[in-house]
């Protein structure tokens, strides 16, 4: 085989063989991609792996489809996630992008982001940020929280009227829900025009592969695109369209390819 | 096999291990049945199938053009393709019957204890009860929505009630004893649209509704006595025996009585409920203690539940939602076991009918035009049948020949069974159709 500097492929090639050489399954994607026997260990390379987006700083965050493609065991990366939420290491976002989206985000960095977007909040009143982050983010590791329960986490800090919960959602850390007017989801803030690239780039990478003849490309062709409508690299959409079923890999001679399922 | 048979003449292998084995074989190897077929006469999709719970002979199958058709799933009507392939043509057929349903009907169930009676509901609003051998109508029951569901118990010794879940937020229980209404259950905040009888207590009713809340009812008591919440969860199959006490004091919430209230503990209950009245104070109105539940907000599955299905060792409860999840729920403490079915989408406007093997663990759930079976305790796919052109609404598992029953919107009723060996000779000569052997210039498949 030759291995002529000049075409990056083939030296790209010669490097995967070598690395193959202990991967730990035999069902890798790529030489990045992977699968974690582990759910922490998944959840940490991922984060590492979190695309640098210029305009906006947002801390890493993973969603849940990209950890179903990433380990074997469905039910493990539940189980092992309830674990480490139940631990507070880990907190759990529904995001309103779709069914059944979560968001998974490291404590240090979910904190690390509510001071960023409560900075820039210019308020007089920040004592019930500090409420909010004591009592409530410390003490409820769930998704979602009810008025009444939220009142009185927030009074144990101080006397909470209703501005105060206004606030909170204008920060950009609780959104009522839609079906039930007395609960709240917890959110991440600033994170919006991130979502709005996640659900534009799942569209996108969807309709590009729908467009070819059979929807199906080569992997390690579609690793090299770049999203236009989407700040997120094209490996985070990849693994998260996995995880959710959309896509699914087949392993042919020539490496993986990537097809649309069709149901 | 020769050697399994062998080993449990000799005794080496138990019996009920060996039938476990070969039901469990037989039931991971599904196919399209090439031995059996159903004529189906429906003219609109199939919702409802039932196998009777006395013999397992009859499938009692209810389609939205409000027509019923009973089929012997045992004895084959004729015979086609040279003696290979059984047609069972249906024994019962109803559509211009004076008294049937005007509009589709959504359930048909065999009441427990024999055949000679069925419980039809349908959109029409009503629920009908008919004798099977005469084709009349006995009692006729009027509800306020469309009927979703029914359900009547299969263990209940003293009460003959009719579960009925319709698009009104309450749950009627009809009497077939008396032909009238017994009590209604509310709690709901939206339509139920899957009722379940539970398998080890007669009085126990479970209930999913379209806002995604389970609740189970006794219903010789106001209100539900638990509400399944799926952030209540437990890492395994039964909930380790140490942390017990500490994960509810960690998870539980200012509000409602106990998870699991049995029947003798009916004081412990009111002592709770007074406590918890004098904590919350002026501000909320005192309640009646069965209705307490009525302020718990908790959610089973972000979108409506779909479909509900108890293990035969009332153990576990499986459960479809809107939101394209099926979960396992521990009953006894109820908690979400965490285990993860891989689906990727569920029709989400009409109700679905699971089933469970239960020797096998197998669970059956119709995703949309398939239906794809897991093994219950791990959430892994192990088949996906494919047969239906269209969406598939309801199956139905027989435990005694492991075979399977599914309808769907495209009319048909399919039967998934484990393949018959057809003898080479007799495959090969034969023309499939009239049985003669075929000339030498003609297709199996030409007119």
């Amino acid at each position: 085989m030759e291995t002529s500097n000049n075409n990056p492929s083939t030296s790209r090639k010669r490097s995967r063989s070598e690395d193959n050489s202990a991967p730990e399954s035999n069902q890798s994607h790529s030489l990045d991609n992977l699968i974690f026997s582990d759910t922490m260990v998944a959840l940490q390379m991922m984060r590492a792996q979190f695309p640098r987006i210029d305009k906006v700083s947002v801390e890493p965050f993973i969603l849940q489809s990209q950890l179903y493609s990433s380990v074997k065991d469905r039910t493990q990366v539940d189980r092992e996630l309830e674990s480490l939420r139940r631990e507070k290491v880990l907190r759990v976002f529904k995001l309103n992008t779709g069914q059944d989206d979560h968001a998974l985000m490291f404590m240090e960095d979910y904190l690390k982001q509510m001071k960023r977007a409560v900075k820039s909040m210019e308020t007089k009143k920040q004592g019930v940020f500090e409420w909010f982050e004591v009592h409530v983010i410390h003490s409820k590791p769930e998704p979602c929280i009810g008025h009444q329960e939220l009142l009185s986490l927030l009074s144990l800090g101080g006397k909470v009227k209703d501005e105060d919960i206004s606030l909170l959602i204008n920060a950009g850390l609780l959104t009522r829900q839609l079906i039930d007017s007395e609960m709240y989801w917890f959110a991440i803030p600033n994170i919006g025009s991130v979502l709005k690239g996640l659900t534009q780039g799942r569209k996108e990478l969807l309709s590009l592969l729908n467009r070819k003849k059979y929807k199906e490309m080569m992997l390690a062709i579609l690793e090299k695109k770049r999203l236009r409508l989407s700040p997120l690299d094209i490996r985070f959409h990849l693994r998260d369209l996995l995880g959710s079923g959309h896509l699914k890999t087949i392993q042919t001679p020539s490496g993986l390819v990537i097809r649309v399922v069709k149901n | 096999m020769w050697k399994k048979i062998g080993d449990r003449e000799s005794g080496k292998l138990r019996p009920n291990s060996f039938i476990t084995r070969i039901r469990s074989n037989r039931a991971s190897s599904l196919h399209l049945s090439n031995h059996k077929e159903l004529v189906s006469s429906h003219r609109g999709s199939v919702n409802s199938l039932q196998v009777d719970l006395t013999e397992g002979r009859y499938l009692l199958s209810g389609a939205a053009d409000a027509s019923l058709a009973i089929y012997d799933i045992q004895r084959a009507t004729d015979y086609e393709a040279g003696g290979l392939i059984a047609k069972h043509k249906p024994i019962l057929v109803d559509k211009q019957h004076q008294n049937a349903h005007k509009y589709a009907i959504s359930t048909a169930i065999w009441y427990p204890i024999d055949t000679g009676l069925f419980v039809t509901g349908s959109y029409d609003h009503h629920i009908k009860v008919w004798d099977t051998n005469t084709t009349q109508v006995v009692m006729d029951f009027k509800m306020p929505g469309k009927v979703y569901r029914t359900a009547m118990s299969s263990l209940a010794t003293s009460h003959m009630l009719i579960a009925a879940a319709t698009e009104d937020v309450q749950v009627r229980l009809c009497d077939m004893a008396s032909g009238a209404f017994a009590h209604t259950l509310s709690g709901h905040r939206d339509g139920v649209m899957a009722v379940e009888w539970s398998t080890s207590s007669e009085w126990i009713l479970m209930t999913g509704g379209c806002d995604g809340a389970i609740r189970f009812w006794d219903i010789r008591r106001a209100g539900c006595f638990s509400v399944l919440d799926q952030s209540h969860s437990q890492l395994g199959r039964r909930p380790p025996l140490a942390d017990k006490s500490t994960t509810k004091v960690s998870t539980s919430k200012a509000r409602a009585p106990p998870r699991k209230v049995g029947s003798g503990s009916s004081s412990k209950h009111s002592g709770n409920s007074k406590i918890i009245k004098q904590t919350k104070g002026s501000a909320k109105q005192r309640l009646h203690p069965g209705l307490l539940t009525s302020q718990d907000r908790a959610t089973a599955h972000y979108g409506a539940v779909l479909g509900l299905k108890a293990t035969e060792d009332g153990m576990y409860l499986l459960s479809a939602g809107s939101d394209s999840r099926l979960r396992l729920w521990d009953i006894q403490s109820g908690c979400n076991t965490l285990v993860h079915y891989e689906i990727v989408r569920l029709q989400s406007s009409k109700a679905i009918q699971l089933d469970v093997s239960q020797d096998s663990g197998v669970v059956f759930l119709p995703c949309m035009t398939s239906i794809k079976a897991f093994d219950m305790w791990s959430g892994k796919s192990k088949m996906t049948l494919q047969g239906h052109y269209e969406n598939v609404n309801c199956c139905c598992y027989s435990s005694h020949d492991q075979e399977l029953y599914t309808g769907g919107n495209d009319r048909q009723i399919l039967i998934w069974s484990p393949l018959k060996q057809i003898p080479a000779d007799v495959q090969d000569e034969c023309d499939r159709s009239t049985g003669q052997p075929l000339a030498a210039d003609e297709d199996n498949w030409s007119d």
